[in-house]
């Protein structure tokens, strides 16, 4: 079976090297056809493998293009003798190079074929990323390093960050006793800055502070002032710290904060804190007194 | 051919046809022959063939058997001239030279 087959494929060789043979010889030029043909058909019998016959075969079709090449070239005239014809060989038309015009032509086609070829691979592979979505892989990426800061001045440590959350109060309005000519200047930490540009949060529960200060029966600035003082016509206002509870009371012994500029004044202000224990006002948070600890200032005036 | 042309061109595959033939110069080879001499395939042989059978260099004459008797078609012979034998020998000469004119 498989030699019938062989046989049949041997045939079938041997039928398209004879027809490329006769078809080459039928294309050279007509003085030459019969002849070629005859000559072609002899010298292919001595070819024993298909493959050489078949190369044979397309040899004497490209010979045949060859042959017409060389009979359209108008031809240099014959030479009349053996001198002439040693001047008309032209050295300088020699071409030693290796690539003849066959070989050359067969060069650009097979350029032109893997040019063809890669555009081609080129494009499809394009065509292919575009008509197909591309595969979804997951990349582990490396940790991207901390963002290098500037240097701290030296001695300086940044221990961590936090976030003030300032409470929002309400501030009250220091009361001002005329009479005693003795004035709060309210917690010192009633005084908020960003307290008032804040919009008031509805849901959350404003407390509602009332400082306190001098109370009902506070003693009169004029019994503090000190004597000298008063001869030698100091005036000035000092501010003591006092700390006081729900009932008015000192909850501890005040201190003076901000000098008046004098000593004398400074200390009968401290003593007037004093003597009001018991009389103060306690600072209160939704109508409840609480204690509290604020700045009083104490003026010391001379009346004209 | 009729027509003579001397104007060969050179080629490395011509030199190897005449080559060839400069080895025994009077004996008459077949196409087939210089094939199996020197390797040179049909679509460039046939060409310098003829190209140097018109330049006077060759001529070429049918094999003298009968196709019927032999089994097999006639071959086409080709031999160098007197001409092409010393045109050949000038060339190879020169070669031999160094110099190419």
């Amino acid at each position: 079976m498989s030699q019938r087959k062989g046989r049949s494929m041997h045939a079938d060789l041997n039928g398209v090297t004879h027809w490329l043979i006769l078809h080459a010889a039928r294309r050279a030029p007509e003085s030459l056809s019969s002849r070629l043909q005859e000559e072609w058909l002899a010298d292919l019998e001595s070819r024993s493998s298909a493959l050489s016959r078949l190369r044979f075969a397309v040899g004497c079709c490209w010979a045949t293009l060859v042959i017409v090449s060389d009979y359209s070239r108008s031809p240099v005239p014959a030479a009349s003798s053996a001198a002439a014809a040693t001047r008309l060989i032209t050295f300088s038309d020699r071409n030693f190079g290796y690539f003849s015009v066959r070989s050359g032509t067969v060069f650009i086609v097979a350029g032109l074929h893997a040019a063809l070829f890669y555009g081609l691979i080129t494009t499809l592979s394009h065509t292919r990323g575009l008509a197909t979505p591309p595969n979804l892989e997951n990349h582990m990426l490396d940790p991207v390093p901390p963002e290098k800061l500037p240097a701290l001045p030296p001695g300086l440590e940044i221990k961590g960050w936090t976030i003030d959350v300032q409470k929002l109060v309400v501030d009250v309005p220091p009361k001002v006793d005329i009479e005693n000519d003795v004035t709060t200047q309210g917690d010192e930490k009633t005084p908020n800055p960003y307290s008032s540009p804040l919009p008031p949060e509805a849901p959350t529960h404003v407390v509602r502070q009332i400082a306190g200060g001098p109370g009902a029966g506070f003693p009169d600035t004029a019994d503090f002032y000190p004597s000298l003082s008063i001869h030698l016509g100091e005036e000035g206002m000092s501010t003591v710290r006092v700390c006081v509870d729900p009932k008015g009371k000192l909850l501890s012994d005040p201190t003076t904060v901000k000098s008046s500029g004098s000593a004398r004044l400074d200390e009968g202000a401290l003593k007037l804190a004093r003597a009001g224990s018991g009389h103060y006002r306690a600072t209160t948070e939704d109508g409840q007194p609480v204690n509290s600890c604020y700045p009083l200032g104490i003026r010391f005036r001379l009346k004209s | 051919m009729g027509k003579k042309n001397a104007n060969v061109r050179m080629s490395l595959q011509t030199l190897r046809v005449l080559e060839a033939f400069l080895e025994n110069p009077t004996e008459q080879l077949a196409g087939a022959d210089v094939h199996q001499r020197c390797g040179i395939a049909s679509g460039t042989l046939y060409p310098i063939l003829l190209r140097l059978e018109s330049a006077g260099w060759f001529v070429s004459q049918w094999e003298s058997v009968d196709p019927s008797t032999a089994g097999r078609p006639r071959r086409r012979l080709y031999r160098l001239t007197s001409t092409g034998l010393r045109r050949a020998s000038e060339v190879f000469a020169s070669f031999n030279r160094g110099v190419l004119a």
